[in-house]
């Protein structure tokens, strides 16, 4: 940057000079267009792709693309957004100037008609446009910005094409009631009962504790470096730990109809506890992910936005896709091999039993623990026969009912650990019925569902389906 | 991966357009297209961090060796995990050290005219990465940093970077704060094995790296494996590139293309066959249900394809 009389005016790598106050102006009006589209965008962010236009060349649409790629994106979902906003920017410069000429090329007046303001003005008329529109590319953007838009563009990722199971699949949306205080009471006493207590992991950093088993060298030499050497006092350290991390999936399709709002309430409520980091997703004929949406404080306008992002709410169920859709996409995303999984699913399923057990027994050892509920489980004489219940079985750590807040009350003790010793594996009491006819399940040996059966769970008595180890 | 080769490495400000990053990195060997030229040539100019994220293998890593190289400066890397702390990653004190001092001093009768300041200097200090990243070398040239798979690091350790990566300085309570003549470059990556934090990412420039296209994936594969014949590795990119479209739990990276490419050749193979492929699949894919899917039926329909297609 060369020195010129007017310090606003900056040299292009070309050569040719450019107003800076017309930079800035392009670049803050740039960014409201990206905000308005639904990326997170700060006034910082704007006055570097100011910066950076200065060292680009400006006629080169790939490489201001790409500038103002690095310095506007933040993740990889946002490049869409991003492309999208920035192709039209572009063609409106193209359209008012019709040499396609560099921006110095462009009238102030047009560029930024307040700029007598000065720096810092409002944005040009392109990101008026752009703006008012609420469309961008003929794609409708919320006009609100902020939260709602990022999470649809986070949702838009991972939705299947729309029209993949058309005529299968029973599309229905469903007009989310409130909660009945009744409802609502019961959800909040879970957090009650929960909070406190989740089961923890070591992790891998260490704090000083006078009871701890390990040595502390490194205090150590620091707390006897008075006595030179002579070791008076001794120190020990002990792993921290923390919280396990818990990812909920949620089957919401038309058979869990009745139930899923109670446990979505539930989910709300884990979410909304500081202490654990909770991911939660539904699915029916597919997976969508629903942690920010449920993070709203005002829930029943949450459980709303859930009934409004995913489609195929109360539709058909296909466990096995819906797993492997979350086993390939956001299992190392979220778990880490750390957490534990809570499956809420009655076990209808449409799709490949074959599948449902192949990709649970991935997701299981993915996984530190993997819970099933399952609303019917509490009927007596149940047993786990439907084709996606029976094939997942042999893969489960805890089997519990659910539908009933006695039963919740049951799961919280298993996410604290207390009774991890009396719990069992799914797949240690059970024999094998039909191992021949599945690959995929060897890890595990399989159980007749009869034996299952035998051990009876009743609603009063909510206990884990499992004979002793 | 073969020796950087003994290209010259270019003064610092002789990167000064994206172009020249490009031929620069080029004569390394390393090929990269013109987006992440330019978020390189950006992060440079405007003395930013660059986090790249992207599928494992798809040359992260490689980029912060070949920007040293280039750069002509040292390479620092911080392989970042859970409980990675301060005392890994910024300093700590030499103890033993310190002990033996403090022996030599009583035993030349000193120890009692010895002041703190005489075991706590700067000689008694391990500098670990991000502090040894805050020196620049004999050439007043500025290293770059690469803070390798940020993900792997807990939230607390996030936290202290941010601290680092605005101000470059680092305060040693019994030195006091030492600061950076000349911020490092700074490269970090992640894996997205989980999010990093917004905090972080608003103060670096951010960029995906895909995975390339198969011609620029093949000038890749002539230019890290320059012995293989042409035939061949058009054939591994190609198959390569078939297995990244197939429904894979994990699908290859540049580094398994590279690898497989390596293989081959020194099985003395000059073209890919069905039963080559079979055999030295585990190269390219490292899930045995990946393996079990590709190997024999399909391996040879993309041969047929390949053979048929191009």
């Amino acid at each position: 940057m060369t020195a010129s009389p007017d310090p606003a005016i900056v040299r292009s790598p070309s050569g040719g000079e450019v107003d800076g106050r017309l930079l800035l102006a392009e670049a803050v009006g740039f960014g409201r267009a990206l905000r308005s589209a639904g990326l997170s965008i700060d006034l910082a962010a704007a006055v570097d792709y100011a910066r950076a236009l200065t060292l680009v060349e400006l006629g080169e649409r790939d490489t201001v693309r790409a500038a103002g790629s690095a310095v506007f994106v933040r993740r990889r979902d946002d490049r869409e957004v991003y492309d999208r906003v920035f192709e039209r920017w572009w063609r409106q410069r193209g359209r008012r100037l019709p040499n396609d000429g560099p921006l110095t090329a462009i009238q102030p007046d047009e560029m930024a008609p307040d700029d007598g303001d000065g720096i810092g003005a409002e944005e040009g008329e392109e990101g008026r446009e752009a703006v008012d529109g609420g469309m961008v590319d003929g794609i409708p953007m919320p006009l609100s910005g902020g939260d709602e838009s990022i999470d649809e563009a986070d949702i838009d990722g991972h939705i299947a094409a729309p029209d993949a199971y058309s005529a299968a699949e029973a599309l229905r949306r469903r007009e989310f009631d409130r909660m009945t205080a009744a409802e609502l009471r019961d959800a909040e006493r879970l957090v009650d009962l929960l909070e406190p207590r989740l089961e923890l992991r070591r992790t891998r950093r260490q704090e000083l504790h006078r009871h701890g088993r390990l040595l502390a060298p490194r205090a150590m030499f620091r707390r006897n470096i008075a006595t030179g050497g002579q070791f008076t006092e001794w120190v020990w350290r002990r792993p921290v730990k923390a919280p396990r991390k818990i990812v909920v999936i949620c089957d919401i399709s038309g058979s869990m109809e009745r139930h899923a709002r109670l446990l979505l309430r539930f989910i709300q409520a884990l979410s909304a506890s500081s202490a654990v980091k909770t991911e939660s997703f539904v699915f029916g004929t597919r997976l969508t992910r629903v942690t920010r949406l449920l993070r709203d404080r005002d829930r029943d306008r949450a459980l709303a936005r859930v009934a409004e992002s995913v489609n195929d709410w109360a539709g058909g169920t296909r466990i096995g896709e819906s797993f492997r859709d979350f086993n390939l996409h956001w299992a190392r995303r979220t778990l880490r091999s750390s957490g534990v999984v809570i499956v809420v699913s009655d076990g209808w399923d449409r799709g490949d039993p074959a599948l449902v057990a192949t990709e649970t027994a991935r997701l299981r050892r993915n996984c530190h623990r993997l819970v099933w509920l399952n609303p019917l489980a509490g009927t007596p004489g149940y047993e786990p026969l439907a084709g996606g219940m029976r094939a997942a079985f042999p893969y489960i750590d805890d089997f519990l009912p659910a539908g009933t807040v006695a039963s919740l009350e049951r799961l919280g003790e298993i996410l604290s650990g207390v009774r991890s010793s009396d719990l069992r594996r799914g797949g240690e009491a059970a024999a094998s019925a039909d191992a021949g006819a599945r690959a995929g399940a060897t890890i595990r040996e399989l159980a007749p569902p009869a034996a299952i059966g035998a051990d009876r769970v009743s609603p009063t008595d909510a206990r884990p389906l499992r004979t002793p180890r | 991966m073969p020796d950087p080769t003994p290209a010259q490495p270019v003064a610092a400000d002789a990167l000064d357009s994206i172009e020249s990053i490009q031929t620069s990195f080029r004569e390394r060997d390393y090929v990269c297209d013109r987006s992440l030229a330019t978020a390189t040539f950006l992060a440079l100019q405007l003395g930013r961090p660059l986090l790249l994220e992207g599928e494992a293998g798809v040359g992260k890593t490689e980029l912060a060796k070949v920007l040293a190289a280039s750069l002509g400066t040292r390479l620092i890397r911080l392989q970042c995990y859970e409980g990675l702390d301060v005392n890994a990653a910024v300093y700590e004190w030499n103890y033993p050290r310190q002990m033996l001092e403090i022996r030599l001093l009583e035993a030349r009768g000193e120890a009692t005219s010895a002041n703190a300041h005489d075991i706590f200097g700067p000689e008694f200090l391990i500098r670990r990465p991000l502090l040894q990243a805050l020196e620049s070398d004999e050439a007043g040239q500025p290293p770059v940093l690469l803070i390798d798979e940020i993900d792997r690091a807990d939230e607390e350790f996030e936290a202290y970077l941010l601290e680092i990566l605005s101000d470059f300085q680092v305060t040693v309570p019994e030195i006091g704060t030492i600061k950076a003549d000349r911020p490092p470059r700074v490269i970090l990556t992640s894996n997205r094995t989980r999010e990093v934090h917004d905090a972080l990412k608003r103060r670096c420039l951010y960029h995906w790296i895909d995975y390339p296209s198969a011609q620029k994936e093949l000038e890749i594969v002539s230019a890290r494996v320059p012995e293989a014949p042409e035939r061949l590795a058009r054939e591994v990119v190609d198959f390569v590139h078939r297995l990244r479209e197939a429904d894979l739990t994990k699908v290859p990276g540049i580094a398994e293309t590279l690898d497989w490419a390596a293989a081959l050749l020194s099985l003395g193979a000059r073209e890919l066959a069905p039963e080559l492929v079979d055999e030295t699949l585990g190269v390219v894919l490292k899930y045995e249900e990946d393996i079990r899917r590709v190997r024999g039926e399909t391996s040879r329909r993309y041969l047929a394809e390949a053979a048929a297609g191009s």
